[in-house]
C-alpha cells in the first residue's frame, strides 16, 4: 500500500522533504501548460476532501475559464468537524505536501496569491506552516519566478477566530474578507465571484495535499488507489472508544470495519461496539450492522450517513446515545451563525429538547417533537450546517429510538445522573 | 490646557502599529486585516474593550460599528476582561465520552471556575469549548496556546498548577 | 423572453427577474420576511420557499432567479407547511405582545401569522429574553421581538451608508445595536425602522400613543425642510400629525426619509406657534383681530407708498412658503406697493450659481433628475456635503459608490469620506482654485467633445494657474490633481453638485466658469445645492428685483407687459434692491418691509447691521409660525400655516414641481382661525385695490400657468403622482452662448501663517435646518445646543478639549459654544452652525458683496477663540 500522504517520520525540513521527492510535482506541473494540469487533475478524479467530495478538476476548470483575474486560492485549513484532526497531521508532520499542493493548483489557475485560512486552535501548526514557508521561499519553490518557470506565489496564513461555520467556504471568504463569516448566497459561486469578488478556489488541506502525488505519478497511477468513483488515499482521523486512536492514510473505499479493528485496534478494553459515526459529528450515526461500509463518498451515503471529513468517532457498549446527541446538538446550536430561521432557531430548540431528556423531563411526544422538528429544519436551511443538525438527530433516531424512549421513562439506562451536561459559553 | 483625555486615550504602541502595517500588505483590501487586527488589539488592550475596536476601526478606516459586529461573531476573541490563562476544556463528543465531564466539576470545585467565568483569584478564565483537534488523545484543553491532552483530574491539576 | 408557470399561469419576462418579482409583478403574492426591494438579497428567513419542478428542495423565491421553462408552485401543502414551520420557529423567541406592540396591525410577522394559522407553541422553554432599550431618545429597541432578518443593518449600511448598528454576537445569541450598545449615534434617518417589518426597532416618538387603525387619515405630502421634495405620508390623528413616513418606491426619495424629514414634524404642533395677529401697541406686541391687522398693513404700507414712493418698500419672500405664495407675495409688492426691492435667500448662492451656469448652457441647465445620479459613471461634489443639506440626494451619491462608481469630493465632504474614491481636499474656499487644478489636468488628457465650439474656444483660452500655485493655494498636491483627472479620463457620464458657497465668492464667475468646463468635458449634469424646500421656487416665482415669474428680466418689454396688463397696473422696469442692499438702506431709501417667512434678524450675515436696519424703518410686516427674532421687532405680525396645513407646489433643486396636501385642518372649530399665507397677501391685496380673484390656491396656478411662458398650461391635475419635470409643459429658453473669457482670480496666495490660521466655516447639521427645527423636540434630543465642531488635531492646535466651553470673538461678535471633536474634519477649521437662539453662528460673520450678483460673501476678521473659564 502507497502512501504518500503523511510519512512514517514528521518532516518538516524542506530538505528532507526534497529527498523524499518532494516539489518534484511541482516541478512536473510547471512543465506543463495551465491547462494540461487542470486536465490531469480531472482526470486523476480527485474529489475534494473538506467534505462534500467535489471533483477538484471540476472546480478548477469553472475558475480557470473565468476571464476575470486575479484569480486566488485558498486553503480551508478550518478544520471544525468534531472528530476530526487530519489536516492538522499533515501540517504538523508534512506542511512542505501543502505548500507544494498549492503551488501546483496557482499554476494551474495562473494565480499569485494563495491564503490559508487555518483555524484558531492551532497555534502551533501556524508556526509550523509559516516556518515551512519562509524555506520555501528561500528555495525559491514560492515568491518571484518560481524554479525558473517566471510563476509568482505568495501564500499568507489567516488566523481564523472560533467559528465553526467559517469552514464552510462561502463563509470561509467572507470571514478572509474580515467580516462576519456567513454562509454568501450561490450564485455566483466562488470559482467565478469569490474572494473581491474574484475567481477563487477554495480546498481543503488534504485536497491539495493529493496534488504533488497526481503529479508525480500522473493520474493513471493515482486511479488505481482507492475506490473506482474515489481514487487515492483517504485520511481518516479515528477517535473515541478504540485502542489506538489516530490519524490513519488509507485508501478510499476500505471499510469502516477495517479501520476500526485492523487499523485502530478494535474497541478500547475489549467492549463491544455499540455505534460509529463516520464523517465527524455532522455525518448520521451508524449502528453496528453497518461496519462493513466502505468508506468513500459515494458509498456512506448510500449506507445512510455521509463521509464528510471522516473523522470516525467510535463508541462502545457503554455509552448513551441520548447524551451524546445532545452533545452534538450543544455544538449546532452553538456553531449556528444564525443567517437562517430554521437553523438559528431549530438547533436551539432541538437541544432544548434533548437537555430536557438528559435531566430526566422528558416527556411523551417530545419523540415525535423531535423527528417534527427535524423534519423542519431539513431540507429548509440556507447552508448544510442546519441539515446536518436535523440530520444527526433523525440518524439517532432511527437507530436509538428505544434509548431515547427509555431516558423519558426511566431516564438514562446508563445510570447517568441527569445534572447539566456542558454547555459551551455564550459570546457576551 | 493640553487635552488630559487626549494623553489618557491608548492606541497601538509602535510594535504593534509596525506588526499591523506587514498584515495589511497581505490583503488587496485594508478590511481583510481586521481580524489579524483584532487579534493584535486584545493583546494591546487586554481584551477587546470599546477602546480596542475603536482603535481597530481608526486605524484600518472602518465604522466602528462593523468592527464590532465583526468581532463579535467570533467566540476565540476576548470580549471580556478575562483571567490572565485562558483554559479552552473541550467537551465535544470524543473528549465527553473519554471523560471531559468529570473534568468540567473538577475545574468548578477546585478553582471556583463555571464555564465563561473567572476563577477567583483572577488567574483563570474558562471556556467551554468545541472540538480542538485532539480527539485522539482527549479528553484535551488549550491553556492559552499551549494544547494538553489526555487528561485526567491528576494531569489537569498538574497542569494547571504550571501556570501562574 | 423568459417564459415561466407560476400556479399554472404562464408568465412572460423580458428581463432577468427572481421568482419573486416575477410572481409579484403578476399579482401573485408570495410572504416575505427579509426580502425588500430596496436591499441586497439575504435568503435568511426562509418564508418566501415555494417549490419548483425538477428541484427537490424548496427554493427561496426571493433569491432564485427565473429561468426559462421553470414550473413554480407557490402555495403547495408541502409550501405552506414549510411556512408554518418558520413562523414556528420565528415565534420560539418571539414574545406576544401584540395588544401593546405598537407594530399590531402593521406587523408582517402578525399578518403571516394569521394567515397561515397560529402555531400551537410547541416550544416550551424559555423566551429569550432581551431588556427593552430605551437609551436613546427617539429610537427604542426591543429584541425579543427581532426576527434577525437583518433588513435595518442592511439599511443601515448599504443605502443610508451610515454603518450606526449591527448584528452582534452569532447564532441565536445575535442582536442588533448601536456600537454604544445603547444610545445611537448616527444620521437619524430613520430609515431602518421603516424596513423592520415587527415592531423590533421603533421610533418613540409616537410611541404608545396610538394604534394603526385609529388613524383619523393619511395623507401624502412634501417634505419643508430641504431642496430635495421628499414625498412623506403623514399619519393624522385628532388634528395633530402622529407619525411621517416615506412611500416606499414613490417620490424623489422612493422610501428614504433623513432624519429632519422623518423625526422634525413636531414643531408643527409646538404650543409656540402663533395664534393671532400682533400689532405693536406702546411698544409691546398685542393679539389683534384679523381686520384691524390686516387693515393696519395695508394702510401703513401704501402711506409709506404715497410719501416715499414705491421704492422704499422692500419685501424678503420665503423659501418655505410655496409657490402660490410667493408668487402672490411678489405680485402684491410689485403691482401693489408699486416696489422691485423683492429678494429671497436665494440669493445667497442658488441664483447667482444657477444664472451664471444657465448663461452658458441654457435655461434649466442644473434640472436634472436626482435619480441620474448613481447612473452615471463619476459623481463629483464641489463645496459641499449633500449629505447634510440635501440628505437624500446625498444617499444617492452613496449609492453610485456603492455602485462602483467613481466620486471625487472637491473641498470638505465629510458625510462621504466612507464613500468618496478620490478626494481634492481645498482649504474651505479655495475648492475654485482647485478645480482649475482639476480642469487643467484634464485638458492633458481628454479630448474636447465639440459639441459646443463656442464654449471649446473658450475653454481653451482659459488661463490655468500652474499646479504648484494650486498646491499653494488649496493644499491640494499635482498628484492628487492628476490621479483624480485620470480617473475621470474614461468616464461617459458624470454628475456635479455643487454648493452655493462657489458662487457666494469673490470668484464667482470664474468657479463657476471652471465647473462648467469640467462639467461640459466629463458630459456632466449639474445638480445646485437647495437648502430651503422651495429655493428654486423662489427664483421662478419672480421673487427676485430684476425677474417677474418665469424668470425672465423685468426689464424686458414685452414680458413686462403681458403682466402690466394682466394686474392692470405699470410695473417699474428698474430692477430693485438685493437682499442685503435692502437691509443696508433701511431707513435711508427704504422705510418700510414686508417679510414671509424669513428670519434675516437671525439668518444672514452682518446681524448687527440687519438688526439696526429693522430698527430704522417705519414699519414691518413679518409673517410666520413663530415669534422669530425678526417678528420680534415687527410692527404687524401675521401668524403662518406650517407645511402639513395648506395646500400650494414646492419646486425641488431638480425643478420639480410637487404638490402639498393638507393633513391638518389648522381651525377646525374656528377657535384658531388662521389664513393661508396667500389669503393674508390677497386680503392686503384686495384692499389695496389689486385684483386678487383667489379662492383657492389652485386659482394662482392657473394664474400664473397664463401669464409665465416657464409654467404656461399647467395646473394641479398635473401634478397628481410624481409631480412635474422641468420643462413642464412649456419649452425651454435656450439662451446660453454668452461666453466671456475666464476673469482672473481675485484671490491672494495666502502667506504662511493665513493658511495655518483657523477659519471659521458655517456649517450645515444634518439634523437641524434654519431656525425652524429649533422648535423640533426630537431634533433638539440628537442635537441640543450649538457645538462648534473641530478635528482633534485643531482641537490641540487650539489647545481646547472635547466638550470643553470656548469662546469665539470675531469683529461681529461673540458666542459661547461647546466643543465637538469630530474626526475627519479639515485641520484648522472650526465649524459653527447657525441653528441655536444666542449661539447662531452667522452673528460672528460680516459679509462682503459679491459685485457682480450682490450675493453676500462671509467674512469674519479678528477671530479669537478662548477657553471659557470655569465652564468646563
Ligand atoms: C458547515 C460546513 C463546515 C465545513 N467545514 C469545513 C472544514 O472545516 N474544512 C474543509 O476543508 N471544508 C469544510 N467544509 C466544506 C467546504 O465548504 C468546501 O466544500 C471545501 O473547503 C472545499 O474543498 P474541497 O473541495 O477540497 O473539499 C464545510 C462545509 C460546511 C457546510
Ligand atoms: S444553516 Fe443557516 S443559520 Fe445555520 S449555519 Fe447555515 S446559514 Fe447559518
Ligand atoms: S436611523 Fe438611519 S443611520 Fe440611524 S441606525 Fe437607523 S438606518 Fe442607521
Ligand atoms: S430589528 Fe427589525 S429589521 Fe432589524 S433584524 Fe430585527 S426584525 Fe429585522
Ligand atoms: S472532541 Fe475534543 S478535541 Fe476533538
Ligand atoms: S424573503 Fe426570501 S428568504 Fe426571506
Amino acid at each position: 500500500m502507497t502512501r504518500y500522504l503523511i510519512p512514517d517520520a514528521c518532516i518538516r525540513d524542506i530538505g528532507e522533504y526534497e529527498k523524499t521527492g518532494g516539489y518534484q510535482g511541482l516541478e512536473k506541473a510547471l512543465s506543463m501548460e495551465p491547462g494540461q494540469v487542470v486536465e490531469e487533475v480531472k482526470k486523476s478524479g480527485l474529489r475534494g476532501r473538506g467534505g462534500a467530495g467535489f471533483p477538484t478538476g471540476m472546480k478548477w476548470m469553472f475558475a480557470a475559464g473565468d476571464p476575470k483575474f486575479p484569480k486566488y486560492i485558498v486553503c480551508n485549513a478550518d478544520e471544525g468537524e468534531p472528530g476530526t484532526f487530519k489536516d492538522k497531521a499533515l501540517l504538523k508532520n508534512n506542511p512542505h505536501i501543502l505548500i507544494e499542493g498549492m503551488a501546483i493548483a496557482a499554476h494551474a489557475l495562473k494565480a499569485e496569491t494563495g491564503y490559508v485560512y487555518l483555524r484558531a486552535e492551532y497555534p502551533k501548526e501556524k508556526e509550523i506552516l509559516e516556518a515551512a514557508l519562509a524555506q520555501a521561499h528561500e528555495k525559491g519553490f514560492l515568491g518571484e519566478n518560481i524554479m525558473g518557470s517566471g510563476a509568482r506565489l505568495d501564500i499568507q496564513v489567516h488566523r481564523g477566530a472560533g467559528a465553526y461555520i467559517c469552514g464552510e467556504e462561502t463563509a470561509l471568504i467572507d470571514s478572509l474578507e474580515g467580516k462576519r463569516g456567513q454562509p454568501r448566497l450561490k450564485p455566483p459561486f466562488p470559482v467565478n465571484a469569490g474572494l473581491w469578488g474574484k475567481p477563487t478556489v477554495v480546498n481543503n488541506v488534504e485536497t491539495f495535499a493529493n496534488l504533488p502525488f497526481i503529479m508525480r505519478a500522473g493520474a493513471q497511477e493515482y486511479m488505481k488507489i482507492g475506490a473506482p468513483d474515489c481514487p487515492g488515499n483517504k485520511l481518516f482521523s479515528v477517535s473515541g472508544h478504540v485502542e489506538k486512536p489516530g490519524v490513519y492514510e488509507l485508501p478510499m473505499g476500505i471499510t469502516l470495519k477495517d479501520i476500526i479493528y485492523d487499523h485502530a485496534g478494535g474497541i478500547k478494553n475489549g467492549k463491544a461496539l455499540k455505534a460509529v459515526i463516520p464523517g465527524g459529528v455532522s455525518a448520521p450515526v451508524l449502528p453496528p450492522d453497518k461496519i462493513d461500509c466502505p468508506m468513500d463518498f459515494v458509498s456512506v451515503q448510500k449506507w445512510g450517513s455521509m463521509l464528510g471529513s471522516g473523522g470516525v468517532i467510535v463508541f462502545d457498549e457503554d455509552t448513551c446515545m441520548v447524551q451524546v446527541a445532545h452533545r452534538a446538538l450543544q455544538f449546532f446550536e452553538h456553531e449556528s451563525c444564525g443567517k437562517c430561521t430554521p437553523c438559528r432557531e431549530g438547533t436551539g430548540w432541538l437541544r432544548a429538547i434533548l437537555e430536557r431528556l438528559e435531566t430526566r423531563q422528558g416527556r411523551e411526544g417530545d419523540i415525535r417533537l423531535l423527528e417534527d422538528v427535524s423534519r423542519n429544519i431539513a431540507g429548509n436551511t440556507f447552508c448544510p450546517l442546519g441539515d446536518g443538525a436535523a440530520m444527526v438527530v433523525l440518524g439517532f433516531l432511527k437507530h436509538f429510538k428505544e434509548e431515547f424512549s427509555e431516558h423519558i421513562e426511566n431516564g438514562c439506562p446508563y445510570g447517568r445522573t441527569g445534572k447539566r451536561p456542558d454547555r459551551p459559553a455564550p459570546v457576551q | 490646557m493640553k487635552s488630559e483625555k487626549s494623553q489618557r486615550e491608548k492606541t497601538f504602541s509602535p510594535g504593534a502599529l509596525t506588526r499591523l502595517e506587514e498584515i495589511k500588505k497581505k490583503y488587496p483590501d485594508k478590511r481583510a486585516a481586521l481580524m489579524p487586527a483584532l487579534y493584535i488589539a486584545q493583546d494591546e488592550f487586554g481584551w477587546l474593550r470599546p477602546e480596542a475596536l475603536k482603535a481597530v476601526a481608526q486605524y484600518l478606516e472602518l465604522p466602528e460599528m462593523t468592527v464590532r459586529s465583526t468581532a463579535t461573531f467570533y467566540s476565540i476573541y476576548k470580549h471580556e476582561q478575562a483571567g490572565r490563562n485562558m483554559v479552552r476544556l473541550c467537551t465535544n463528543v470524543s473528549c465527553m465520552v473519554l471523560g471531559a465531564s468529570t473534568l468540567k466539576g473538577t475545574l468548578k470545585t477546585l478553582y471556583g471556575l463555571a464555564p465563561g467565568g473567572t476563577s477567583p483569584d483572577g488567574r483563570f478564565q474558562l471556556e467551554i469549548g468545541e472540538c480542538i483537534g485532539a480527539c485522539d488523545r482527549g479528553p484535551a484543553m488549550l491553556v492559552n496556546d499551549d494544547l494538553h491532552t489526555e487528561l485526567d483530574t491528576k494531569k489537569l491539576i498538574q497542569v494547571l498548577e504550571s501556570y501562574k | 423572453m423568459i417564459n415561466i408557470s407560476i400556479n399554472g399561469k404562464k408568465i412572460g419576462l423580458e428581463g432577468p427577474a427572481t421568482v419573486l418579482e416575477a410572481a409579484r409583478r403578476h399579482g401573485i403574492d408570495i410572504p416575505t420576511l427579509c426580502n425588500h426591494p430596496a436591499l441586497e438579497l439575504w435568503g435568511g428567513c426562509r418564508m418566501c420557499v415555494v417549490e419548483i419542478e425538477k428541484m427537490p428542495r424548496l427554493q427561496t423565491s426571493c433569491t432564485v432567479m427565473a429561468a426559462d421553462g421553470m414550473t413554480v408552485y407557490t402555495e403547495t401543502p408541502r409550501v405552506v407547511a414549510a411556512r408554518k414551520s418558520v413562523l414556528e420557529f420565528l415565534l420560539i423567541n418571539h414574545p406576544l405582545q401584540c395588544p401593546t406592540c405598537d407594530k399590531a396591525g402593521v406587523c408582517k410577522l402578525q399578518d403571516l401569522t394569521v394567515k397561515y394559522g397560529a402555531v400551537a407553541g410547541r416550544f416550551e422553554e424559555g423566551k429569550r429574553t432581551f431588556p427593552e432599550s430605551v437609551d436613546d431618545p427617539l429610537i427604542v429597541r426591543n429584541m425579543e421581538r427581532c426576527i434577525m432578518c437583518t433588513r435595518c443593518v442592511r439599511m443601515c449600511d448599504n443605502v443610508q451608508g451610515a454603518f450606526a448598528i449591527g448584528v452582534v454576537n452569532k447564532g441565536t445569541r445575535s442582536h442588533v445595536e448601536p456600537f454604544s450598545g445603547g444610545r445611537y449615534n448616527c444620521e437619524y434617518c430613520g430609515n431602518c425602522l421603516n424596513v423592520c417589518p415587527v415592531g423590533a426597532i421603533m421610533s418613540r416618538l409616537h410611541r404608545y400613543t396610538y394604534r394603526p387603525w385609529q388613524m383619523d387619515k393619511t395623507v401624502k405630502t412634501i417634505c419643508s425642510f430641504c431642496g430635495v421634495g421628499c414625498t412623506q405620508l403623514l399619519e393624522v390623528r385628532s388634528g395633530a400629525i402622529q407619525k411621517v413616513s416615506p412611500v416606499f418606491g414613490e417620490g424623489v426619495n422612493k422610501g428614504l426619509l433623513c432624519g429632519r424629514g422623518i423625526f422634525g414634524y413636531g414643531y408643527v404642533g409646538s404650543p409656540e406657534r402663533l395664534k393671532t395677529p400682533l400689532i405693536r401697541k406702546n411698544g409691546v406686541l398685542e393679539p389683534a383681530e384679523w381686520d384691524e391687522a390686516l387693515a393696519l398693513a395695508e394702510r401703513k404700507m401704501l402711506e409709506i407708498k404715497n410719501l416715499h414712493g414705491g421704492r422704499a418698500i422692500a419685501g424678503v419672500a420665503g423659501g418655505r412658503c410655496t409657490n402660490e405664495e410667493n408668487y402672490v407675495f411678489q405680485k402684491l409688492l410689485r403691482a401693489g406697493f408699486g416696489s422691485n426691492n423683492i429678494d429671497s435667500v436665494a440669493r445667497l448662492g442658488l441664483m447667482h450659481a444657477q444664472n451664471l451656469l444657465e448663461d452658458i448652457f441654457g435655461q434649466g441647465a442644473a434640472a436634472n433628475l436626482i435619480s441620474g445620479i448613481p447612473r452615471s459613471d463619476a459623481v463629483i461634489t464641489v463645496a459641499c456635503d449633500p449629505t447634510q443639506t440635501n440628505p437624500v440626494m446625498g444617499l444617492q451619491v452613496r449609492a453610485a459608490a456603492r455602485a462602483g462608481k467613481k466620486v471625487l469630493t472637491v473641498g470638505h465632504a465629510h458625510g462621504l469620506r466612507r464613500h468618496r474614491t478620490h478626494s481634492l481636499p481645498a482649504h474651505i474656499g479655495t475648492e475654485g482654485m482647485a478645480l482649475a487644478g482639476l480642469l487643467s489636468e484634464l485638458l492633458k488628457i481628454k479630448k474636447l467633445p465639440g459639441e459646443n465650439p463656442e464654449f471649446e474656444a473658450a475653454i481653451k483660452n482659459f488661463e490655468l494657474p500652474r499646479l504648484e500655485e494650486v498646491e499653494t493655494y488649496t493644499g491640494v498636491s499635482a498628484a492628487m490633481l492628476s490621479g483624480a483627472a485620470s480617473a475621470l479620463k474614461d468616464v461617459s457620464s458624470s454628475s456635479i453638485i455643487a454648493g452655493r458657497e462657489l458662487a457666494a465668492h469673490r470668484d464667482a464667475r470664474r468657479n463657476l466658469m471652471l465647473l462648467a468646463a469640467i462639467g461640459y468635458i466629463l458630459n456632466s449634469r449639474f445638480f445646485l445645492i437647495s437648502e430651503h424646500p422651495n429655493e428654486q421656487g423662489l427664483i421662478d416665482m419672480g421673487c427676485a428685483p430684476d425677474t417677474l415669474p418665469g424668470a425672465r428680466p423685468i426689464a424686458l418689454q414685452t414680458f413686462r407687459e403681458r403682466y402690466e396688463e394682466a394686474w392692470g397696473v405699470k410695473l417699474d422696469p428698474e430692477p430693485g434692491l438685493s437682499l442685503m442692499e435692502m437691509f443696508e438702506q433701511a431707513g435711508d431709501t427704504v422705510r418700510a418691509m414686508y417679510i414671509m417667512g424669513e428670519n434675516p434678524a437671525f439668518n444672514l450675515p452682518g446681524r448687527k447691521m440687519v438688526k439696526s436696519a429693522l430698527g430704522k424703518l417705519d414699519f414691518l410686516v413679518v409673517q410666520d409660525i413663530f415669534m422669530s427674532e425678526t417678528a420680534a421687532m415687527a410692527d404687524v405680525v401675521f401668524p403662518s400655516l406650517a407645511w402639513s396645513e395648506k395646500e400650494g407646489t414646492y419646486t425641488n433643486l431638480e425643478k420639480r414641481i410637487q404638490k402639498l396636501e393638507k393633513a391638518i385642518e389648522k381651525n377646525p372649530e374656528k377657535k384658531v382661525f388662521l389664513m393661508e399665507d396667500w389669503q393674508i397677501l390677497m386680503e392686503i391685496g384686495k384692499r389695496a385695490g389689486l385684483n386678487m380673484p383667489y379662492t383657492a390656491s389652485s386659482d394662482i396656478i392657473d394664474e400664473l400657468a397664463r401669464l409665465s411662458p416657464l409654467h404656461a398650461g399647467l395646473g394641479y391635475g398635473d401634478l397628481a403622482e410624481t409631480g412635474m419635470m422641468w420643462p413642464y409643459k412649456g419649452k425651454p429658453l435656450r439662451m446660453g452662448g454668452r461666453i466671456p473669457a475666464l476673469p482672473v482670480s481675485r484671490a491672494e496666495a495666502p502667506s504662511k501663517e493665513q493658511a495655518l490660521a483657523p477659519v471659521l466655516v458655517l456649517d450645515k447639521p444634518l439634523f437641524h435646518s434654519g431656525t425652524l427645527s429649533r422648535h423640533a423636540g426630537p431634533l433638539l434630543d440628537i442635537m441640543a445646543e450649538a457645538e462648534a465642531k473641530l478635528s482633534p488635531e485643531t482641537g490641540s492646535v487650539l489647545e481646547v478639549t472635547d466638550g470643553a466651553m470656548i469662546s469665539i470673538s470675531t469683529a461681529e461678535g461673540e458666542m459661547a459654544l461647546k466643543v465637538k471633536f469630530e474626526k475627519g474634519l479639515p485641520v484648522g477649521a472650526i465649524f459653527a452652525g447657525n441653528n441655536f437662539g444666542e449661539a447662531g453662528a452667522l452673528g460672528l460673520f460680516g459679509y462682503e458683496l459679491e459685485p457682480e450678483s450682490k450675493t453676500p460673501i462671509l467674512r469674519f476678521a479678528n477671530l479669537e477663540i478662548k477657553l471659557e473659564t470655569g465652564k468646563l
